[in-house]
């Protein structure tokens, strides 16, 4: 139903605005989760957010995400209102989160096109004898006089209370529609929410806009009227009315008195030919610069509970504005392109004339590098984030599951810092979630279990992410039973995937569990165990390109590590030439460099080279040799040597020349070529050439 | 709706049009819809390992695309690059690479009635199988190539070719 009435742009504003208040709101309620009680700024946070979530679903007509958040915000205003000191907390928390989850899933249902029809009366109802059983023990305990209750009123009949001020201007606002308008009622509504952000008093008529449908036959005929107290220009109020559909509009400012006296004055006043026409030409001017979107931007704090929390003050301006990625790439492609001219334009060769004066000429050349320099930086930074958000997200699933199974479960975030490419982030997403759940259903024991085996009976997930070896490795580790090698092998078995012949490592028997229909547990709960998820995540992981790979022991826990390459994302390089050709090694990797003698590198009879650095000896590698790199012949006396590390092995190479440290965008080698061991992707260097990177891993 | 018009008609503006270009003796066409555009020659960026007509990477704008080189793939002997070379961007498939040509010659327009199957000439020439057409024009003939098969690996579409039959059997026994 929302679709009829809402251009996408609002749709997408709205589900956007909406899933960002929710997920605020997930971390302030898991933040507070132990605490005692919510202090009166998360109250007035969590009614603030029930209170735009209402109104923005109401206008898009989500009657059910509607309810279910003025519910919440019901008891939010009675205990903001009361202060009630009984509250018990966690069961507030569980609503609350209940709440959230609820309106996410919808949000989920509508971002797929689907219709919101998620039946909230359940919930409905647990909120209500929630917020009946604190009424009831503020009443018993202590007889306190009740404040008055949060009536639902329509958001149509959102009242105001004028608050004057010397500033404020009175404005008379006659709307007409077009005689074929659909729906104008509910038009009507959007142009007063849009004006309820400036609004320090709003009346309007027909008043019923919302919930009589026949009040769009009276808008039709005699026009929609609102009476405004506003700080705001005419220009401004014309700005923030969506104009599409509306034949004729007239803006008329009157004085506090013309005011006060309401609608009925109205058309006596608004037909001065002067100003009509004043307006009019406004109104031409406006419809030919429509600012679509205008009003649905403006309509980010549109709920705030003015007429409750007077005194609060502004939330800060969004800084953030959401740009479509295609963009970004076509952005940075430019870039790239810029980088090239400029070195073509620096390095021509018209300027090799003998004798030529350049001293302006490379000044302004250095700082022109500098300014593409600083561009390409910036550029590969917006690409990046931190797994922050996506972390933040595991806790309210830790909690929300471990509330369910009666478990006590601490999860601890290290390495959320770490920035990796947007896509990556919404691909491992799911996956991280499908292992979280795992391990809070099926790796932490019961309270009961844990006291019998004699750990403590708070169950601790780690959730860790880091960079390594030019992978991004994020790390879920567990405290609980591990997995049953004899279960998952008598399952293998029973499954026919046992090959008699082999001897399957630990590892390979824990990779069964990704096999598609392996579930050991023969209990399927509500959370997972329908044998249908290991597989999954290793797909999904796979598709850009990571693996996930399962350690355990059992009675002490499972560790999992998706490792993820880091295809797009940004690494500290270190670039170096061999011969003619250039590669990057991470910097990480890099141990150090050494100037050797030949009489150092010993070479077995099977060919293999080793090099002696001070005690150790270090094999060597002559990628010249190995890539067949033309023209290069090692020689260790003019040679650099890079020891290179990785996982505690150390490996050593030749290298010509080192040209420097950069930061460098990790591009994945095109799937035409086959895969080369030793190499995880390829960049663009500063002077648009191309160079490999080394995988330090897949030489060691 | 009317993107999908909007490319009916700009096939339609492209139908029969070719880029021809040469390499050693022979004159070959490509059609027009396959090329993106066409660059001079860059620095390559060799990759170990692989094919020998596989030049190696370019830098196109901040894409990473492979580059191949014509010559070679037709096992005619290399030629050293000069200004005259050009590279051919190509998109397959929404596989996008480049071709190493010694010269770009026109964009000629070759009616379907005057493009004959390639005659079955004797083994042995690597070119045959990539061209699947030859186009007459009045003063000359332009070997017309099949873009995928010249990108695509032999080996692997022996392999593909070798399951297919595979599979083909197989479905003949059920």
């Amino acid at each position: 139903m929302g679709q009829e009435f809402s251009t996408d742009g609002m749709l997408d504003i709205f589900l956007f605005e909406s899933t960002q208040l929710l997920e605020k709101l997930d971390e302030l309620v898991i933040e507070k989760k132990d605490a005692d009680a919510f202090d009166s700024d998360d109250i007035n946070e969590i009614f603030r957010v029930m209170h735009t979530i209402k109104g923005s679903s109401g206008i898009m007509m989500f009657e059910n995400i509607a309810k279910i958040s003025h519910k919440l915000e019901d008891i939010f205003y009675y205990i903001r209102e009361s202060q009630p000191d009984n509250i018990p907390h966690m069961e507030l928390v569980g609503h609350v989160l209940d709440v959230s989850g609820f309106i996410s899933e919808e949000l989920d249902k509508i971002k797929e096109g689907d219709n919101p029809d998620g039946d909230e009366s359940g919930l409905l109802e647990e909120l209500e004898t929630f917020l009946k059983m604190i009424k009831k023990e503020i009443e018993s305990d202590k007889k306190k006089e009740m404040p008055p209750e949060n009536v639902y009123v329509a958001p149509s009949q959102f009242y105001i209370p004028p608050v004057s001020t010397e500033s404020s201007h009175f404005y008379k606002i006659h709307m007409t529609y077009r005689k074929d308008t659909l729906m104008s009622n509910v038009r009507a509504y959007s142009a007063t929410y849009a004006l309820k952000e400036v609004a320090e008093d709003l009346l309007f008529t027909p008043e019923d806009i919302l919930t009589n449908e026949a009040s769009a036959d009276v808008i039709l005929k005699d026009g929609f009227k609102m009476l405004l107290q506003a700080q705001c220009t005419k220009e401004e109020i014309l700005g923030m009315i969506d104009s599409s559909e509306v034949e004729h509009i007239d803006i008329y400012e009157c004085s506090p008195k013309e005011y006060q006296l309401g609608f009925d004055s109205n058309d006596a006043i608004i037909d001065l030919t002067s100003s009509v026409e004043e307006i009019e030409e406004k109104v031409a001017k406006e419809k030919k610069e429509p600012q679509p979107g205008d009003y649905v931007i403006k309509s980010k704090e549109v709920g705030k509970a003015k007429k409750l929390a007077k005194n609060e003050s502004k939330a800060p301006k969004q800084t953030f504005i959401s740009i479509n990625v295609e963009k970004m790439d076509m952005l940075m492609d430019l870039i790239g392109e810029i980088v090239i001219a400029e070195a073509v334009v620096a390095q021509n060769p018209d300027l090799k004339v003998p004798g030529l004066e350049l001293s302006n000429f490379n000044k302004a050349t250095a700082q022109l590098m500098k300014i593409t320099s600083d561009l390409q930086d910036v550029i590969m930074s917006m690409r990046m984030m931190p797994l922050n958000p996506t972390f933040q997200k595991m806790n309210r699933i830790v909690f929300d599951s471990a509330r369910k199974l009666g478990k006590e479960i601490d999860l601890v975030i290290s390495g959320e810092n770490t920035e990796v490419d947007k896509n990556i982030i919404e691909n491992i997403s799911d996956p991280l979630m499908h292992i979280i759940r795992n391990s809070v259903d099926h790796g932490i024991e019961t309270k009961e279990d844990r006291i019998a085996a004699g750990k403590d009976p708070k169950g601790v997930i780690k959730l860790t992410a880091k960079n390594e070896g030019g992978k991004v490795l994020i790390i879920v580790e567990d405290d609980g039973q591990g997995l049953n090698k004899e279960k998952i092998l008598a399952k293998a078995r029973k499954n026919g995937l046992i090959n008699k012949d082999i001897e399957y490592s630990d590892k390979e028997i824990f990779q069964f569990i990704t096999l598609p229909g392996f579930s050991t547990k023969e209990k399927v709960t509500e959370l997972s165990g329908r044998g249908v998820g290991m597989d999954v995540v290793v797909k999904n992981i796979g598709n850009v390109g990571g693996t996930l790979e399962i350690d355990s022991e059992q009675g002490k826990g499972s560790t999992m590590t998706l490792k993820i390459p880091l295809t797009l994302a940004i690494i500290t390089g270190i670039v170096l030439r061999i011969g003619s050709s250039t590669f990057v090694v991470e910097t990480s990797a890099v141990k150090e460099f050494i100037r050797v003698s030949e009489g150092t590198v010993i070479e077995n009879p099977t060919g293999d080279t080793a090099v002696r650095v001070r005690d150790e000896i270090l094999p060597l590698v002559d990628l010249g040799k190995k890539y067949k790199i033309e023209g290069y012949e090692p020689n260790p006396d003019k040679d650099i040597m890079a020891v290179l590390e990785h996982e505690g092995k150390k490996i050593c190479i030749y290298v010509s020349s080192l040209i420097g440290e950069q930061e460098i965008v990790v591009k994945p080698i095109p799937d035409y070529f086959k895969k080369v061991q030793g190499l995880s992707g390829c960049t663009q260097l500063g002077d648009g050439s191309v160079a490999l990177i080394l995988d330090v891993g897949g030489l060691t | 709706m009317s993107d999908i018009i909007e490319e009916l008609i700009e096939e339609d503006t492209q139908k029969g049009m070719y880029m021809t270009f040469k390499s050693g003796r022979e004159h070959f066409g490509i059609a027009i819809k396959y090329v993106n555009e066409i660059i001079g020659i860059q620095k390559i960026t060799a990759i170990p390992e692989s094919e020998e007509y596989i030049k190696g990477l370019i830098n196109l704008r901040g894409k990473i695309i492979p580059v191949i080189d014509v010559r070679l793939r037709f096992k005619q002997e290399p030629l050293e690059y000069n200004d005259r070379t050009c590279i051919i961007i190509i998109d397959v498939q929404s596989t996008v690479i480049g071709l190493i040509v010694e010269k770009i010659e026109e964009v000629v327009t070759i009616p379907d009635e005057c493009i004959d199957p390639p005659p079955k000439l004797v083994h042995g020439n690597a070119m045959n199988k990539y061209v699947w057409g030859l186009g007459k024009l009045s003063d000359d003939v332009k070997l017309l190539l099949d873009p995928d098969k010249l990108i695509k690996d032999e080996d692997l579409e022996f392999m593909e070719d070798a399951a297919e039959t595979a599979q083909a059997e197989e479905d003949a026994v059920e």
